[in-house]
């Protein structure tokens, strides 16, 4: 094999690649990436981790076809080192791959390319094209709330099914939970997807996709089975193995009789509650929220620190009460409301609060409240 | 949360160390009078039982607690084993537990069948620690047909120590003036902490008694022993300031189970370690513990034992969760490297009922 590639393009490809590769591995092979250098030119990137596969395609001289697997963050930081503008050229005989550019010459162990395992995608049937930007703010709206408990390895990642039932037509939705708060964000959807069945994309799969994502304009096709999904970005194509397991039924822990609306600004409750959480203890993050009629006060008391309060302005008519919230659950759901006012649909103190910016947002968040 | 040393010139403290004789062992045979003269083990007598309990019959052929019941058949072939009724134990402690309570309100206990009392203020006005002693013994076997040892000294380390002196069905008290002498002859394993293993190292040492353990400075004691050193210094000078903790908390729950044969495939040893949290997890719901680690452990057949611990963000909320995180532990060790003899599971950073009740509600999914 023997290629010549252009730094900042085989920089970029790899930068893709090697945040696939897990930095610990007990199989050699996976800390390596496939470099397969077309007949044709052009050259194919590729790691996995097993569980989730990346291929990318990049623009290359070739002069001899060929395919060899070197360490993919070794590789990596090489290449970063490189300088500016170099021509990066990768010979690759007897078990060696030379790595040429400017003036530093490399010359690495590679692991045989038959060794590389290879996610077999099998048959995806469902099949559907969805705008870059549209796949951005699902997993935008909903990835924070991703559960990071392995024992509850379903809530693992994203949920994304179909449903025939929205009041617009057929929707697409995807819902992320851990047990505390819910995200949850609705689309039209795309011609392909009915029918499909219910899917939950793992974490790691959602966090590559996130960054591949703000490289790709158009749309990105996206194919699925009950078992593997694969999204085409362009010049990526990102394969993941699906969670096996079932995602609880969600829809039954929104709330849809909250009879306490509270409308504020989402920037100076989001600071405000940021300001008064500087004090709380780390491990509970608790914030009271005192509700009266259009006054709102947030605050802090900590056994340690002392107590921080801070009146925001909101529209608020029902019942005054009180209610706690982990602070940091609270900001996730601010930070991504994007329009001037945010609903807070309360119930009492101890029942699931409904926040969205209103009726006809995509976007819908539940958080369960702190006893304060 | 500091435990204040006794400002100096404080008067001494007055401490009693109360001990059941031979608890499960007596419970029994109180509630049988067929067993009654006889050598009785509490425990099980199959192949892979252990010695709970042995009555005084039993214990003058050599048998002892945690002794395997193999062994202790040997020893006494008469032997009558009788399955623990734990249920009615925790009943009879619960009864002495209300006899210490008239006499003080610091009771520590150790066990089903041990406690600390700090008597140090004599509210039942009985005059001296001894009477105090006396009329709870004296209670005691009214009100529950047992016996039980006591021990009346200053601190806890030569209270528990002297409990034993006079067993059963007797008491002693050590004094200030005579603290140091008594610590001084014991032989090093009565001190708390010295096992086999740590006996065997004193010797090798040359420290065979509490007066040799006195001869030491503390940074040698420090530089051979670590931070517990420090303990062996004072203990040696008869000096312990543990307070008597009413308080005393639950750190953690748990249960283990040795097995009639050992184990080897993933799929036995998972059904084992279910029916091991079948029996934590009441425990776990009975206490209203909320915890966020569960250990594993695992003895393989050569005794060796390891334990794998994992801990979570928030407290572990139903047992599918905690059979799940113990499943998650037993399948990290397999194939395991030996057949295994023993596994435990156990709960442990437990809340604690005094911390401020800021919690995370869950939505129920």
């Amino acid at each position: 094999m023997k290629a010549t590639i252009e730094r900042a393009t085989l920089l970029k490809g790899l930068s893709h690649v090697q945040s696939v590769v897990e930095r610990r591995n007990t199989i050699p092979i996976l800390s390596n990436v496939l470099i397969e250098a077309a007949a044709g030119g052009g050259l194919k990137l590729m790691a996995t981790d097993l569980d989730l596969q990346i291929v990318e395609t990049v623009d290359a001289a070739v002069d001899t076809p060929g395919a060899t697997t070197v360490s993919a963050h070794t590789l990596f930081d090489i290449v970063r080192k490189l300088p500016e503008g170099a021509q990066v050229q990768l010979t690759a005989a007897e078990g060696k791959m030379l790595v040429t550019g400017g003036r530093a010459r490399f010359n690495l162990s590679t692991l045989p390319r038959d060794d590389f395992p290879v996610i077999a995608e099998g048959d995806l049937p469902t099949k559907f094209d969805l705008p870059a930007a549209t796949l951005r703010q699902i997993v935008d709206k909903t990835r924070f709330a991703i559960s990071t408990e392995e024992t509850r390895y379903y809530l693992n990642g994203i949920y994304l099914h179909a449903s025939e039932e929205g009041s617009d037509g057929p929707v697409l939705k995807a819902a992320a939970t851990d047990g505390h708060r819910l995200a949850r964000m609705t689309v039209a959807q795309p011609q392909g997807a009915a029918g499909m069945p219910g899917v939950i994309i793992p974490r790691k799969c959602v966090a590559e996709l996130r960054k591949l994502l703000d490289e790709v304009d158009g749309s990105v096709e996206v194919s699925l089975s009950s078992t593997k999904i694969r999204f085409g970005l362009g010049q990526a194509i990102l394969t993941s193995k699906l969670i096996d397991g079932t995602f609880p039924d969600y829809s039954r822990v929104i709330p849809t009789g909250n009879d306490k609306l509270l409308k504020i600004d989402p920037k100076s409750f989001m600071e405000g509650v940021d300001r008064v959480a500087t004090i709380a203890s780390e491990k509970t993050r608790a914030v009271k929220m005192t509700l009266d009629r259009d006054k709102i006060i947030l605050s802090v008391t900590s056994p340690e620190n002392g107590t921080a309060a801070e009146e925001v302005p909101g529209d608020y008519t029902s019942l005054g009460f009180d209610i706690g919230f982990n602070a940091r659950y609270l900001m996730d759901i601010l930070g991504q409301i994007e329009g001037d006012s945010v609903e807070v649909h309360l119930a009492d103190a101890a029942a699931p609060t409904l926040i969205r910016e209103g009726e006809k947002a995509p976007a819908l968040y539940v958080l369960m409240p702190m006893r304060v | 949360m500091t435990d204040q040393p006794p400002a100096p010139g404080a008067p001494a403290r007055r401490i009693i160390h109360v001990d059941m004789d031979a608890f499960y062992a007596s419970v029994e045979q109180r509630d049988d009078p067929a067993l009654r003269g006889r050598p009785v083990a509490v425990g099980g007598s199959r192949e892979r039982g252990v010695v709970a309990a042995a009555s005084y019959e039993a214990r003058t052929f050599g048998v002892r607690s945690a002794m395997p019941s193999v062994t202790a058949r040997r020893l006494c072939p008469d032997l009558v084993f009788v399955r623990p009724r734990f249920e009615v134990y925790r009943d009879v402690s619960r009864q002495i537990r209300a006899i210490f309570a008239r006499y003080t309100a610091l009771i520590e206990p150790l066990s089903l069948d041990e406690a600390y009392l700090d008597v140090t203020e004599d509210i039942a006005g009985m005059g001296s620690a001894t009477a105090t002693a006396l009329a709870i013994r004296a209670a005691i076997k009214e009100e529950t047909g047992l016996t039980a040892s006591a021990g009346i000294s200053y601190n806890k380390f030569i209270a528990k120590i002297a409990s034993d002196q006079n067993k059963p069905d007797g008491q002693c008290v050590i004094t200030p003036a005579r603290g140091p002498d008594f610590v001084a002859a014991l032989p090093v394993k009565r001190f708390h902490g010295v096992g086999p293993k740590t006996a065997e190292k004193m010797t090798r040492l040359g420290i065979a008694s509490g007066a040799d353990l006195r001869a030491r400075s503390r940074d040698w004691l420090l530089a051979n022993f670590g931070s517990w050193g420090s303990y062996l210094h004072d203990a040696a000078r008869g000096l312990d300031d543990r307070p008597v903790r009413p308080d005393r908390i639950r750190k953690s729950v748990g249960a283990e189970n040795t097995f009639f044969t050992d184990l080897r495939g993933p799929t036995e040893l998972l059904e084992a370690l279910d029916g091991i949290v079948e029996t934590v997890w009441p425990r776990i719901e009975a206490s209203r513990s909320r915890g966020r680690t569960v250990t594993l452990k695992v003895k393989y057949d050569d005794f060796r034992q390891i334990t794998r611990a994992r801990s979570f963000a928030e407290p572990i909320a139903s047992r599918a969760q905690f059979a799940e995180a113990g499943k998650m532990l037993m399948l990290a060790l397999c194939p395991v490297e030996r057949p295994v003899r023993l596994l435990g599971l156990t709960l442990s950073a437990l809340d604690q009922p005094g911390d401020p009740v800021a919690a995370q509600l869950g939505l129920g999914l």
